[in-house]
């Protein structure tokens, strides 16, 4: 059931929130062996928030549309007494006595909180193969990688185990478990939603963001997650519109989506080209026109965006890595000695950088109004699969997944992932759909669009 | 032959005490030729107070 499905059901007392809460705790004790997509299960807590979501509504007292809505939240998010690891061994006994503001408001919008879910050590990594915790399965093929870094909250989604989840992208750590799971996933805004209380990487990269089932769930959970926080000086003071498109078939009459003829269609595997092609097509039919638009190159933007998460992971982590070196898997402790060695001129050069070329997609989004390309240039790869081959061509899994994403972690863009296909062995392709600053509503209104055309499967064949 | 523009990632990994697979070390060696390659991309002429913002609290508006 989608959270819209959810949301109206509970209004016609066709369900309670405790039955729902029964049926993703039913669901995790027979699904989460297998998948190890959550850390944490808060049943008792999650319990006594569905039985007074119930009352409420009973009362007349209604929340909104997340009102009894079982969701997970990845274990990066403080969580009052609940444990928070971060995925790794540093924070395996941490219990924060506050909630990040995302939980905290998510709570307020009358969400359950069914658990704490598994990622990548840190939320530093793509595969979800964590060192500490174990690693996370694809619900689509077990033996495959969900993605990650919110590697769980996907699995979780996607298998049913939560309506909706919290993630974080850094480099892509939303839009890669939701592109390898088939589910929707918003990188919003850089400032849009707040990080406090979200144990940090990249201080200038950390985008948290909803995954859900489909797009119209997506825009609910950040509807109530988004707006400004006076706790994070990052926070933009902006009003959230209103986001969740209408019911119905929409039209994209009026609307201007580029497709770049350069980087992003060039080294990506065939079945991910036609998927993405297939939604440009649609969007067409739906009538929006289509533009080919060149943009910066992506290679450098890569570079710049990979040169700043090393140095900020790193500043980030240097306490820990100083004090307690051997608790950091082998991947991670890589990287964050990688940041250690770049050079203060390159980090900032950077910055300088990543202000121009923000300035160059600024410029190609007066002429368009979005832009569709593809998420991962291929689809999930199996778990330890160190290399995977692209056109001919061998290539690190972690480089090729998030070669199409990271960039948008440094020009701070809105990113929506959506499903757009499957390969021929039935793994899920996607895609994103990249806005100006602050437009989350229309990149959510193109992608609910096309999802109603092209209604793709939204359940793992086992779990529906 | 490691050019004169670049680091020698080796030594200055060796210099911080980290030992860096062979993979990181070639990672890094191509992060700084994209670099060098990028700073013909600088604005040299942008105004330097624009270029990062420290944001101190405002002061109390004087009665």
């Amino acid at each position: 059931m989608t959270l819209v499905e959810a949301a109206a059901a509970l209004r016609r007392r066709a369900v309670s929130s405790v039955e729902l809460t029964l049926n993703c705790l039913a669901r995790i004790e027979k699904w989460n062996p297998e998948l190890n997509a959550f850390l944490t299960v808060t049943a008792d807590v999650a319990m006594e928030q569905a039985r007074k979501a119930d009352a409420e509504l009973a009362s007349g007292m209604d929340r909104g549309p997340l009102h009894g809505i079982p969701i997970a939240h990845k274990d990066l998010f403080c969580t009052r007494a609940i444990r928070t690891t971060g995925g790794s061994k540093i924070f395996a006994e941490y219990v924060p006595e506050f909630d990040a503001t995302v939980v905290e408001r998510l709570a307020n919008a009358g969400a359950v909180m069914i658990g704490k879910t598994n990622l990548h050590e840190h939320a530093y990594g793509i595969t979800s193969e964590n060192p500490h915790y174990g690693a996370v399965r694809n619900p689509w093929d077990p033996e495959r990688s969900p993605g990650g870094s919110s590697g769980g909250s996907a699995a979780a989604v996607a298998a049913g185990m939560a309506v909706a989840a919290t993630g974080t992208d850094t480099g892509g750590s939303i839009r890669v478990p939701s592109s390898w799971c088939g589910i929707a996933g918003l990188k919003p805004t850089f400032g849009r939603v707040s990080k406090y209380g979200v144990l940090p990487l990249g201080y200038t990269l950390d985008h948290p963001g909803p995954l859900a089932q489909t797009v119209r769930d997506t825009a609910l959970v950040f509807e109530a997650m988004a707006g400004y926080d006076p706790k994070d000086p990052s926070s933009a003071d902006r009003p959230v519109p209103r986001c969740l498109p209408e019911e119905g078939e929409l039209s994209l009459r009026g609307v201007k989506i580029g497709l770049p003829r350069n980087f992003y269609f060039d080294r990506i595997d065939k079945q991910v080209d036609a998927a993405v092609y297939f939604m440009a097509y649609t969007a067409e039919d739906l009538g929006a026109e289509l533009r080919r638009v060149q943009v910066p190159d992506g290679e450098q933007l890569n570079a710049l965006a990979h040169l700043t998460l090393l140095a900020e992971a790193a500043a980030v982590h240097e306490p820990y890595l100083r004090k307690r070196r051997k608790s950091y898997g082998d991947d991670v402790r890589t990287l964050l000695d990688m940041g250690r060695v770049i050079p203060a001129v390159d980090y900032l050069q950077a910055q300088r950088l990543r202000k121009r070329i923000l300035g160059v997609y600024l410029d190609i989004l007066k002429r368009v109004d979005a832009l569709l390309v593809p998420a991962t240039p291929m689809t999930a790869p199996r778990i330890g699969q160190k290399q995977v081959e692209i056109g001919g061509e061998m290539e690190d899994t972690r480089i090729a997944a998030t070669r199409l994403l990271r960039g948008f972690n440094l020009l701070g863009l809105p990113v929506l992932s959506l499903p757009a296909g499957f390969s021929s062995e039935g793994l899920p392709i996607g895609c994103q759909l990249v806005g100006r600053p602050w437009d989350e509503p229309l990149l959510l209104r193109i992608g609910a669009a096309l999802e109603d055309r092209v209604q793709l499967r939204r359940t793992p064949p086992r779990f529906a | 032959m490691p050019s004169p523009f670049l680091p020698d990632w080796k030594s200055i990994a060796e210099g911080q005490r980290v030992e860096l697979p062979e993979v990181s070390l070639q990672r890094l060696e191509a992060l700084s030729r994209t670099m060098l390659g990028l700073r013909g991309m600088l604005d040299w002429g942008e105004e330097p107070a624009e270029v990062f913002r420290v944001d101190l609290p405002q002061p109390e508006p004087r009665s």
